[in-house]
């Protein structure tokens, strides 16, 4: 037999590593035993998950393997090491060897207790759910006085001590050998039929249908005609299909997808059950074949994107209309990133559209104020933009003073507002706004990025010209319908049926880098633990920022005064920085990094945008937690936020019944289900609202009149709120809790007009590549709503053909 | 009276930190309560000499200096974790400030069970002869379902347990009051504690 024994402490010197080394020797000719030292073990930290070192993994390993485990414990305040739980606590949480692994306890002690009282804590230890060891019940051994029990060749000195110990473990051989039948797999026989169940989907419960003949799952439906596209359908095939596969319920649940995917996997569960069999049995079976590693993976593209969000596929499709090869690798199991958790507005001045819409109040206002702007209040590199746009504002006013106010747009008003609207100064006090060159990309070719979005499918509605919040302009072209997801539909639509390949679960952990600095591919680790690499011209990263990545912000922010360790954010979880640590790799330089987003009307629980009733900024009416009016509503999202932290950081969004109409990404069955839930409040009387949100009545009733008063009149000498639409005098009444998350992180490598990353010298860095927000210098220090996903789109397009043209139509000249 | 608690696991999210920092505010005009982390505190590797690391004696000054201690900890696999653990030894091996020192234990748990277990072994790790702290005995504070307990501004929501946790509190300030008084009058060995080591004691030379 083969044994492991664990030395129960990490001191240097220890009786029970000699108690061990004395089983070891004694025991040699009835069962190998392997001993394991503490020395080395990481303190356990949940927030720090380790369960992939060499060191805790060589622990499993050999956990594993074995036919049980001998652990000898000290006792230290009457209770085990801290180094001994440690290992444990590594053991029971992402990883568990020890479940129903044979364990015998033995301990040694200076006292004549020997241990007693630790053996105990240490028998409940291992009881526990997350270890879950099959421990020998009586024949404990302990070893008191263990400084005058060894001899000097180490052997215990007490012959009556020593046959003790042959006794335990004459006794643990055989018990091992009888507990370990308990891990033998057991037949499964199912009752034959259809199973309904459910699954656990974002918005509630989803319609599940189990298949089973007598001894196989045959099939597994899920009804996900009630969740939100793009997010979690990864989840209702994948794990699915490795059940069916692999006849086991043991899966790997997806990253960024816990929840969904216990949820399928215990729904299947609670199936198995109905259908007679126990389903523990098959979560002891091994894992489905295609979740094994079978070898390391390898190939050529002429161009490969890490990450498969809205910038990577727009790089894509891009390689793709010039006929070139392109592979995407996105390091999650699901594509489209932030992408598909955008609203879906993209700003571009497209002024014969916009001046189809009546102006709104207020918004004249806003064209006269910026350009009052002082000159000299102007950046140099921008001043003669600004005359053009007063000039345009001043010929604007001039038509319009007849009435028949239209809404004014142009490329130049775009370019001042996204150079205005992210000009801010730091807590060091940094001036930082956007590079002129990319703001002038960014804003002159939004519109062919529409026009380029649509060629490949992307339906835009033109019905509608919208402002998401904090974009302080109507120019947003939104589809159709699926809201981001639109965007990301159609790339890869366009990016599959053209040949371009796209490998998820993923994560790329380093670019190839040549001897002369040039990059030519990319290193990841596959969903199986397998190496994939990937051979190319040219590498454009697309990974997105680091706005779900808490200890990064803090590490480079120089905003915000505090940023709290367990702030929300409205990112996918996969948005943890991962290309600009790769640029960096390469010698890539950084740009404003201490600047990130908060988004101000998150969902206090989630960060989510889209809970409760997010409706156009001209409609919104935020009170504190006092019911009082605190900010313009109109204004940048920073400013919101900062106004949101200095007011305790949870406040309410106002409806009526009225302004509920024009909520986006909702509908009443929504509604109505939040309410229920008791993230969303409504009542009948503003007084009653008030109530439900511990607000003192008379003053939100108050609050609500004034400003009913200033839309009336179109101006707000309160705060001057910039744009009015709908009052609030509709019953019923509704209040939605914000509070501000993390939402964009401005900063990140330093590129030029062409998307080249730029070293710390300001030189290209030959075959690398960045678009989207992975790159920096665009947004400076508060990027405007809307603008993210036209410079995705625009930029993710730019290095698509600009790699194409660089790196591999000049390596053609050569070779040709 | 000064106190201090102490969060009892290094995880960046713990709801036995909530209860901490809710306690700390909440009984701010009966106690100042500053509430201690322990999750830079290296882990325990028994080295020569018996000397603390540098964070380790702040926390044992700290200890030192207040007039009583309260341990929130959360519950890993039936016991209390190994962080927590690792600290206690530290204080057991370097300079014994829990002798004689009031304490109170709390914990939240996700779960039902409020840390049930974890507060029994505390009890007895803390019973310990190097460690021999006066912990307020007959009263527990678990709680459970904490991930909900708390609102935006961190206030316990679940009425009952504020006031369980109000009367637990109000006694633990008479405890620390008496036990103060006894230290005054009664020399209960505290020197003899402080120099007391396994490896002595069972070569007879208990204390």
């Amino acid at each position: 037999m083969k044994f492991v024994g664990i030395v129960g402490t990490n001191a240097a010197q220890s009786y029970n590593r000699k108690l061990l080394e004395f089983m070891k020797n004694h025991f040699s000719d009835k069962a190998e035993i392997e001993i394991l030292e503490l020395r080395g073990v990481p303190m356990f930290n949940e927030s720090d998950d380790q369960s992939l070192s060499p060191v805790i993994q060589n622990f499993n390993t050999k956990i594993t393997e074995a036919d049980g485990v001998i652990i000898a414990t000290p006792e230290h305040n009457h209770s085990i090491p801290s180094a001994l739980k440690s290992i444990l606590e590594w053991l029971s949480w992402n990883l568990h060897p020890l479940d129903g692994k044979p364990v015998m306890v033995v301990g040694a002690a200076y006292d004549v207790q020997g241990s007693s009282r630790a053996q105990l804590h240490l028998r409940q230890i291992l009881d526990a759910p997350g270890v879950n060891a099959s421990v020998m019940p009586g024949s404990e051994f302990l070893l008191g006085r263990a400084h005058e029990a060894f001899d000097g060749e180490g052997n215990i000195k007490s012959e009556p001590t020593v046959d003790f110990l042959d006794s335990c473990f004459y006794r643990f051989m055989r018990f091992a050998k009888v507990a370990n039948l308990l891990n033998v797999p057991e037949e499964v026989n199912f009752e034959p039929g259809t199973y309904n169940v459910t699954a656990l989907g974002h918005n509630g419960d989803l319609p599940m249908v189990v298949e089973m003949s007598s001894t196989r799952i045959e099939k597994i439906e899920i009804d996900t005609s009630g969740e939100s596209q793009g997010i979690a359908d990864v989840v209702f095939t994948r794990i699915p299909n490795q059940i069916i596969e692999g006849q086991t319920l043991n899966v790997d649940i997806l990253s960024g997808a816990s929840v969904t995917s216990n949820g399928v996997i215990d729904g299947v569960a609670k199936a198995v059950k109905m259908a007679g069999a126990n389903p523990d049995v098959l979560k002891k079976r091994p894992k489905a074949q295609s979740a094994i590693n079978r070898g390391d993976e390898e190939y050529t593209a002429d161009v490969v994107v890490v990450g498969a969000g809205g910038a990577g596929l727009a790089a894509a499709a891009s390689v793709l209309q010039q006929g070139k090869k392109v592979i995407v690798v996105e390091k999650f199991p699901a594509i489209g990133g932030n992408t598909v958790r955008t609203g879906g507005p993209m700003n571009a001045a497209d002024p014969e559209w916009q001046r189809t819409f009546a102006a709104i109040p207020g918004e004249g206002h806003t064209l006269e104020g910026l350009a009052a702007t002082p000159e000299e209040q102007v950046d140099a590199e921008y001043l003669e933009d600004f005359r053009i746009f007063k000039q345009q504002v001043a010929d604007y006013l001039e038509q319009t003073k007849n009435g028949q106010e239209f809404l004014f747009d142009s490329a130049v008003f775009h370019r001042m507002q996204t150079y205005f609207g992210g000009k801010r100064t730091d807590l060091q006090g940094n001036k930082i706004y956007g590079q002129y060159d990319l703001v002038k990309v960014l804003t002159d070719q939004a519109l062919e990025s529409v026009k380029w979005l649509e060629e490949l499918g992307v339906e835009f509605d033109y019905k509608d010209v919208t402002m998401p919040v904090g974009a302080l302009w109507r120019r947003g072209h939104k589809p159709v319908k699926h809201e981001g997801y639109a965007f990301v539909a159609a790339l890869e639509k366009f990016v599959r049926e053209n040949g371009g390949q796209i490998i998820t679960d993923t994560p790329v952990k380093q670019l190839i880098i040549e001897a002369d600095g040039r990059v030519s591919g990319v290193v990841g680790t596959g969903v199986a633990g397998q190496t994939v690499t990937v051979h190319a011209r040219a590498v454009v990263l697309a990974s997105g920022g680091f706005g779900a990545n808490t200890r990064m912000l803090k590490q480079y922010n120089t905003y915000w005064s505090e940023i709290d360790d367990e702030i929300k954010t409205s990112n996918s979880p996969a948005i943890t920085g991962d290309g600009i640590l790769l640029g960096q790799s390469a010698g890539a330089d950084l740009v404003g990094m201490g600047f990130s987003q908060m988004m101000p009307v998150s969902d206090p629980q989630t960060g989510a945008l889209f809970s409760g009733l997010q409706v156009p900024p001209q409609n919104f009416v935020m009170v504190n937690q006092q019911g009082k009016r605190f900010v313009n509503e109109y204004g940048s999202r920073d400013q919101l936020s900062i106004a949101a932290i200095n007011n305790g950081g949870l406040f309410y969004l106002i409806a009526d019944d009225k302004i509920k109409e024009t909520a986006y990404n909702t509908n009443q069955q929504k509604i109505d289900k939040q309410v229920a839930q008791g993230t969303l409040f409504r009542a009948d009387t503003l007084e009653d609202l008030a109530r439900q949100i511990n607000v003192d009545p008379a003053v939100l009733v108050e609050t609500i009149a004034k400003y009913n008063s200033y839309v009336d009149q179109g101006h707000d000498p309160e705060f001057g709120k910039g744009a009015f639409d709908l009052k609030v005098e509709v019953a019923p009444f509704y209040a939605t809790p914000r509070k501000p998350a993390v939402h964009h992180t401005m900063g990140g490598l330093k590129i030029d007009t062409d998307t080249h990353v730029l070293n710390e010298s300001g030189r290209q860095i030959p075959g690398l590549y960045a678009a989207g927000e992975v790159a920096g210098g665009i947004h400076a220090g508060n990027r405007l709503g809307g603008n993210s996903l036209t410079d995705i789109f625009t930029f993710g397009r730019i290095a698509g053909r600009v790699a194409i043209a660089e790196q591999v139509r000049s390596a053609e000249h050569v070779t040709n | 009276m000064n106190l201090i608690g102490i969060v009892g696991t290094n995880s960046n999210t713990s709801t036995n930190r909530k209860l901490l920092q809710f306690m700390s505010k909440h009984f701010s005009a009966q106690a100042q309560i500053e509430v201690c982390e322990i999750k830079h505190l290296p882990a325990f590797d028994e080295p020569e000499g018996r000397q603390a690391p540098q964070e380790v004696q702040e926390l044992c000054e700290k200890i030192a200096a207040a007039d009583g201690v309260i341990i929130a900890t959360p519950e890993y696999d039936h016991s209390i974790p190994a962080a927590l653990k690792s600290v206690i030894e530290w204080i057991s091996y370097t300079t014994r400030p829990l002798i004689n020192k009031s304490v109170l234990i709390v914990g939240a748990s996700h779960g039902l069970l409020g840390t049930s277990r974890a507060q029994a072994h505390l009890r007895q790790i803390l019973d310990a002869p190097e460690l021999k702290a006066r912990v307020l005995p007959s009263s527990e504070f678990l709680l459970g379902h904490s991930l909900t307990a708390f609102d935006e501004e961190g206030h316990l929501v679940y009425a009952d347990k504020v006031q369980e946790l109000d009367e637990i509190f109000e006694e633990f300030r008479l405890f620390v009051k008496i036990n103060q008084q006894l230290m005054k009058e009664h020399d209960f060995k505290t020197e003899q504690n402080k120099r007391f080591s396994w490896e002595t004691a069972s070569q007879g030379g208990r204390f």
